[in-house]
């Protein structure tokens, strides 16, 4: 079966007054359902602009980006709202959630955009998803209220809650403490292993740690693109069985 | 996965966008009521004018209906004391004559007439009972014309005009009463039959009147309100017959009197486009036969002339303050809107990144508009209704002026539908220029 991501070939130039900047300069990559990527590299090597292309949020200069079935490169704007809505969850570094929204409205939003009804069943998933992220009694809490690992467990709930293809995580783990960073990644882990495909940026190693794979990326190209034989979630879920 | 009818998915998106909205709105109670002052303002001129035009349309018809449409009432007005020959004299002439009274019946377009003498208020008397009240000398038309209802017994008829078994003069001594009179001078048992005694007569009551409205106030200071309830009806032969054409007044010490042969004439005209018509030749003839100007040509119809411009003025103010007001308050929403969709940038990439179309981000700020100036119109219809209930009491309790004010149902929601447009065409822009926002730089915004 085709992997969940195909790329070939992606270019992104930005063109600037004076100069036009090369992000990416010919990426190609495949990710299988199931997997976890972990994307590493300097700073300005372009992971950030390849994870926007992955999320739908931007259109390449050139090359194809297949999402499944569909090929997205070529998507007008609101083809891309409707696949972000249908087959992609995002985590971001600073959680982005909606002040104004209690934790399970967060988690709602996503479902604000599907041409579906909501109902006393999409209300009881929200719930169930906050607590499978540990956040059962922090149902009507405000983002204010939480603290940044719990806003970050919301923000997985919210990515989980349209029962995407594929989650983008960009630093997910970048404003967070070590211990606090373990908690989310285990969250991730077990994600993966319930058959989650998980697309992150990381800086950190010891994050990428927990990936099945590991891309680093260089100046717009993949540097290398490496297996991970023993993922720590793995090991951790196994030893806790 | 299922899809659901559009409307229904549309209904949920729009009810939670309204609830987020109102909360914002809660939030930031200040802000947004000074934003929506302008909606708050217009719709409330809307409301309160439209009342008030309503108001003195509703007051002119109704008293055209009571004063009869097609009738021109012409009245006899006390001439401004020139202060010559009149010091000496002792009775002041003025007013209506019988001679005047034929004459209008030469008159082709009018078709009936109705003379009254007024005598002023004396006391009514029966038994133990007295009531002041007026004492009107008219013929049996004065029913119809004036729409006389009754509540037993008969008016007035024409067999009361002709000589008759009565005493000394042949005059019939029989009288109509008004309500308050019958009321005060008969608590307890029917007045039909009995005596009531007037300037020392008898006069035998025949009938009771309803209780009857009283006629505003006709065109500024000429004429004033008229009561009705306290009146006693005798037949106009016998009025003259009893009350002699002088009345005589006394003023401190000195005896002063006037003599008034009719008060009023009533008259009818055929048709209502003759009325105006009728009303100029009625002045025309006054004008030719009396001296001095000891007369008054009222013509009810040009009441509703006078309401009807009275409701333009108001509808142009309406307009002219609604437009502005409203105009203002749109800018203020669009001010806030604009502010609002600055500050909110990242809410909207983080929309957009979740799934928002472009549309949706168009009505999610749509709808918060829209959400702001309805709340603003119906505080404005609270500050309209105070205004049409308040300000009418005020003026009465206060400044002891008639303020005609008649809400008007459909101004509720004419003013409610104009802030809800406002809402539209002034949420516009700033929504589109939120829903145009790029994804990447809005989830990049601090
Ligand atoms: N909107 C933009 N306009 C112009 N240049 C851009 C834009 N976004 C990114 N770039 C440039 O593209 C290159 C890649 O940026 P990108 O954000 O993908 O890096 P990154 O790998 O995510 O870095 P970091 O680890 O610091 O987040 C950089 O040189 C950056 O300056
Ligand atoms: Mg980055």
């Amino acid at each position: 079966m085709p992997g969940v991501v195909r790329i070939l070939d992606l270019v992104k130039n930005y063109e600037l007054e004076a100069v036009t900047v090369r992000a990416l300069r010919g990426v190609s990559l495949t990710v299988d359902e199931g997997d976890f990527l972990a994307l590493m590299g300097p700073s300005g090597s372009g992971k950030s602009t390849l994870l926007n292309l992955l999320g739908c949020l931007d259109r390449p200069t050139s090359g194809n980006y297949y999402l499944g079935e569909e090929d997205v490169s070529e998507m007008e704007d609101d083809q891309l709202s409707e696949i972000r809505s249908k087959y992609l969850g995002f985590v971001f570094q600073s959680y982005n959630l909606l002040a104004q929204y209690t934790v399970v409205e967060n988690i709602e939003v996503p479902l604000l955009y599907q041409d579906r009804r909501l109902s006393e069943e999409t209300q009881r998933r929200c719930v169930e998803l906050a607590e499978l992220v540990g956040l059962g009694d922090r149902l009507d809490h405000r983002p204010m209220q939480l603290s940044g690992g719990q806003q970050q467990r919301v923000a997985i709930a919210r990515a989980l809650v349209n029962d995407p293809h594929l989650i983008l995580a960009d630093e997910p783990t970048g404003n967070l403490d070590s211990r606090t960073s373990d908690e989310i990644m285990h969250l991730l882990a077990k994600l993966n292993q319930a058959g989650k495909t998980i697309i992150m940026v990381t800086h950190e190693t010891d994050i990428a740690a927990w990936a099945r794979r590991v891309v680093r990326m260089r100046d717009g190209h993949i540097e290398s693109d490496e297996p991970n034989p023993h993922p720590n979630g793995h090991i951790a879920l196994v030893t806790r069985h | 996965m299922n899809s659901d009818s559009p409307l229904l998915v549309l209904w949920d998106k729009g009810s939670r966008l309204m609830v987020l909205a109102l909360r914002s709105l809660w939030l930031h109670k200040l802000r947004a009521s000074l934003s929506v002052l302008g909606i708050i303002i217009g719709t409330g001129a809307v409301i309160s004018l439209m009342a008030f035009g309503e108001g003195s349309m509703h007051d002119a018809l109704e008293d055209i209906k009571r004063q009869g449409a097609t009738n021109i009432i012409v009245r006899s007005i006390k001439p401004p004391d020139d202060g010559s020959s009149q010091r000496r004299s002792f009775t002041v002439t003025y007013g209506l004559t019988y001679a005047d009274f034929e004459r209008f019946q030469m008159v082709s377009s009018v078709v009936g007439s109705v003379p009254m003498r007024i005598v002023d208020p004396q006391e009514i008397r029966r038994m133990q009972y007295m009531h002041r009240g007026r004492v009107v000398g008219t013929t049996a038309a004065y029913q119809n014309i004036n729409k006389i209802q009754l509540v037993m017994g008969r008016f007035l008829v024409d067999a009361d005009e002709e000589e008759g078994d009565g005493d000394d003069v042949g005059m019939r001594n029989v009288c109509v009463l008004g309500s308050d009179v019958a009321e005060a001078l008969f608590p307890f048992e029917s007045p039909l039959g009995q005596s009531v005694v007037l300037n020392k007569h008898l006069f035998v009551v025949v009938g009771v009147l309803a209780e009857r409205m009283p006629t505003g106030a006709v065109g500024g200071s000429s004429v004033s309100a008229e009561e009705f309830n306290n009146d006693v009806y005798i037949p106009l032969r016998t009025c003259r017959g009893r009350y002699g054409e002088r009345i005589y007044i006394r003023q401190s010490g000195a005896r002063s009197g006037e003599q008034v042969e009719l008060h009023q004439v009533t008259l009818t005209v055929s048709d209502m486009d003759k009325v105006r018509i009728t009303g100029d030749a009625i002045r025309d003839l006054l004008e030719r036969n009396h001296i001095k100007k000891d007369w008054g040509v009222t013509v009810p119809l040009d009441r509703l002339e006078a309401a009807e411009r009275q409701k333009q003025r108001f509808t142009v103010l309406l307009v002219f303050i609604a437009s502005i007001s409203l105009f203002v308050g749109g800018i203020g929403i669009m001010n806030i809107m604009l502010a609002t969709v600055t500050e909110r940038t990242r809410e909207i990439g983080i929309r957009r990144a979740l799934g928002a179309k472009r549309r949706d981000i168009t009505f999610q700020f749509l709808i918060e508009a829209i959400v702001q100036t309805s709340v603003g119109g119906l505080f404005g219809v609270l500050l309209g209704l105070g205004i049409v209930y308040g300000v009418p009491y005020a003026a009465e309790q206060f400044f002891n002026s008639h303020l005609p004010a008649k809400l008007h149902v459909m101004s509720i929601f004419l003013s409610l539908g104009v802030s809800i447009c406002v809402g539209v065409l002034f949420g516009w822009y700033p929504a589109q220029r939120a829903s145009r926002l790029d994804p990447i730089e809005a989830l990049r915004h601090e």
